[in-house]
């Protein structure tokens, strides 16, 4: 049998010498023997302890006059770790002009359409070790929670994030007068209390998806991280003015049946593209009669975060719905057993109302009032066409999209 | 099942909570393998010795000392039903600091000479019975630094052994006796008072621990006992963790030659006097 030599210059055990043989020997046979020449008799004298501890066999040691010491160490017949070899170097990512894009990590078609519902935090590409103590993830099926486009979203997102302390010009938001004052903080007040459900939400699957599908943890990271800034954003645009506001009753009725959903797609269809739908037109509608500039850019970044959600509450149904067409029934069964939990509510609430008539009015003279409470009406408008709009986009037809719609519930989210 | 029905007690020494879950992984494994034991623990060698004698238990997980004690007691030869694959080459180390070695242990008279706990093989009987193999009787030529923080359980947690290579690291003894398994787990945990140290000697091999019966042992019993235990695979996962606690990658069938020495270190004269 033939056998390797190392040499090991000066280094000693506890100091690289076990890193450089330790190297040498993970890639040879068992029984295939390694020779380690080291100048220090102490070494020499302290590898076999080493050899042994670590599963091999020092089968010789030599002397050579005037040369180093020899030790020689038998490959042990155990592999290090409990899995299989690491496979041959290939070719790794591709880069886009630079750039290590998540939609790259893996073709779509390397995406495994389930996976171990026991397999633990390996991340991709890594070979688990056989032995790990077993978890118990509830969403193991890609077609269960998957967009086409998720780790486009989840990049877009990381690319997109902002700083509510540091990105609004609150100075901007100082000294409106009482009455629109009153009416933006219990706009933004009703605002922060919905985003709250919508960090819920993604947050409890977050926790269940398995690790196998990264994309999807890093996209529902980045959608809870979001939601947590626009919750800090809209409770300082509430507070700055000193102007404390409601946080309503039948508001929290509406979201709390959001947190009853607990199908994966069922929500997806209620909170991101109902729900969060429903908020792209409230903001776009606050960004446009904002009385001061902060109001206007905290709606403004907020939305650019909700219509990455409403983009892939959309992608996603629209591709659970093309693999499976029965999914249908079953989407439409969670809208309408959440409907059937706000039977008693009924319009926007009248707080609400008055907070966007004003902020639209811009003033209280009747005049003004009046227009402002035509820009509501249309709001609403608007609201229910978008919403048909994104159902169809999702995938439903039309009949079905304006019953999803009719559905909705008044509190908007 | 009730567990006191088993056909095999086996007794071990608690030398660290980790002892309990090495062995509740082994009771599984022994069961699944056909042969029913459970285990008892005991809080030192002296008591798991006894109990070896007695017929409390079956088999003791016996060190060196334990052992060598056990047959001396019995009067014949026990019977030894397998070791671990590092028990089989077990070697001691005497260390000192660097650029202090030595080249001959005749050197050392004269000098400080920390040991392990006075009951442990690896770091007192042997270290002595060696090095006045090779000329030196150190307890009368050298300066013995005792370390005996474990007593009874003979050597097993490591700490006299730490103890030792602290005193020599902050120059309290000019060298110090210890396992080169201990020193090879000491060195892979960056302990720091190892790194300034360097190996000058190294004992001849011999044998650590082993699993003890009484020579009365039914036959077919021990058997299967053995068969399973040597069949206890490294690569099976769920062995790997309660394997590695326990220091073993394979069970081997032992060797009654690699006790030769400690048994003439031992004769006569009780480990702890």
């Amino acid at each position: 049998m033939s056998t390797r030599r190392l040499d090991t210059g000066e280094l000693e055990l506890g100091g690289g010498l076990e890193v450089l043989v330790a190297a040498a020997l993970e890639g040879m046979a068992a029984g295939e023997r390694l020779e380690v020449l080291t100048p220090s008799r102490s070494t020499a004298l302290e590898l076999p302890g080493w050899a042994r501890i670590a599963g091999h066999e020092v089968v010789g040691e030599r002397t050579p006059a005037g040369g180093p010491y020899a030790v020689q160490i038998a490959r042990g017949p155990f592999a290090r770790f409990l899995a299989e070899p690491l496979p041959e170097r290939g070719s790794g990512l591709p880069l886009r002009s630079g750039e290590l894009h998540t939609a790259d990590l893996r073709p779509a078609a390397d995406v495994p359409p389930a996976v171990e519902a026991a397999a633990g935090f390996a991340p991709l590409g890594a070979i688990a070790e056989r032995g790990s103590p077993p978890f118990r993830w509830g969403l193991n099926e890609r077609d269960a929670i998957w967009a086409d486009d998720v780790g486009d979203l989840a990049e877009q997102a990381s690319a997109a994030q902002w700083d509510a302390s540091r990105d609004i010009p609150w100075e901007a938001a100082c000294g409106l007068p009482d009455f629109m004052e009153r009416a933006v903080s219990q706009v933004m007040t009703f605002i922060a209390q919905n985003e709250y459900a919508a960090l819920y939400v993604p947050a409890r699957f977050l926790v269940d998806i398995n690790p196998r599908y990264p994309e999807m943890l890093m996209w529902l990271a980045s959608h809870v991280h979001d939601e947590a800034r626009h919750v800090e954003v809209f409770t300082k645009r509430s507070l700055i003015g000193g102007q404390p506001s409601y946080a309503l009753a039948s508001t929290e009725l509406s979201l709390r049946t959001l947190l009853d959903e607990h199908d994966f797609s069922g929500a997806a269809l209620l909170l991101n593209v109902l729900g969060e739908g429903t908020f792209l037109d409230l903001l776009r509608f606050v960004e446009r009669h904002a009385p001061d500039a902060a109001t206007r850019s905290a709606a403004t970044l907020a939305h650019r975060d909700e219509r990455r959600h409403v983009h892939f509450g959309i992608s996603h149904i629209r591709r659970r719905l093309a693999a499976d067409p029965d999914e249908k029934a079953a989407l439409v069964g969670a809208a309408e057993r959440r409907a059937a939990k706000l039977t008693e509510m009924s319009g926007l609430s009248p707080l609400l109302t008055e907070g966007l008539t004003v902020m639209a009015a811009g003033s209280l003279q009747p005049a003004e009032l009046g227009e402002g409470a035509v820009a509501v009406r249309e709001l609403i408008q608007t609201m229910e066409g978008n919403r048909i709009r994104r159902l169809r986009a999702a995938g439903f037809d039309r009949r079905t999209a304006k019953h999803l719609s009719d559905l909705h519930t008044p509190n908007l989210m | 099942m009730r567990r006191s029905a088993t056909e095999l007690r086996v007794g071990a020494v608690a030398y660290h909570p980790r002892v309990v879950t090495i062995w509740e992984l082994f009771l599984d494994y022994f069961v699944r393998e056909g042969v029913s034991i459970d285990y008892i623990l005991y809080s030192n060698y002296d008591r798991l010795v006894e109990a070896v004698l007695a017929g409390d238990v079956e088999i003791g997980w016996n060190t060196n000392t334990a052992f060598v004690a056990l047959e001396q007691e019995l009067g014949s030869e026990a019977r030894i039903l397998g070791m671990r694959d590092v028990d089989a080459t077990f070697a001691t180390v005497i260390v000192t600091r660097r650029g202090e070695t030595f080249d001959e242990v005749r050197e050392l008279a004269g000098r400080r000479l920390a040991l392990g706990s006075r009951d442990s093989g690896h770091a007192a009987i042997l270290p002595l019975h060696y090095l006045g193999e090779q000329g030196l009787d150190a307890a009368s030529e050298c300066e013995l630094v005792r370390f005996d923080t474990d007593l009874g359980k003979h050597g097993d947690t490591g700490d006299s052994e730490l103890r030792v290579i602290q005193a020599v690291a902050r120059g309290e003894a000019d060298a110090g006796a210890l396992g080169d398994a201990t020193l090879a787990t000491f060195r892979a945990g960056r302990v720091p008072a190892v790194a300034d140290l360097e190996v000058a000697w190294r004992s001849p091999t011999y044998c650590h621990c082993n699993f003890t019966s009484l020579p009365s042992l039914d036959d077919g019993l021990a058997e299967r006992w053995q068969r399973a235990l040597l069949a206890m695979r490294y690569d099976a996962p769920g062995m790997r963790h309660p394997m590695d606690l326990e220091g073993v990658k394979r069970w081997l069938r032992g060797d009654r030659a690699g006790y030769a020495s400690l048994a003439a270190a031992m004769r006569n004269k009780s480990p702890v006097a």
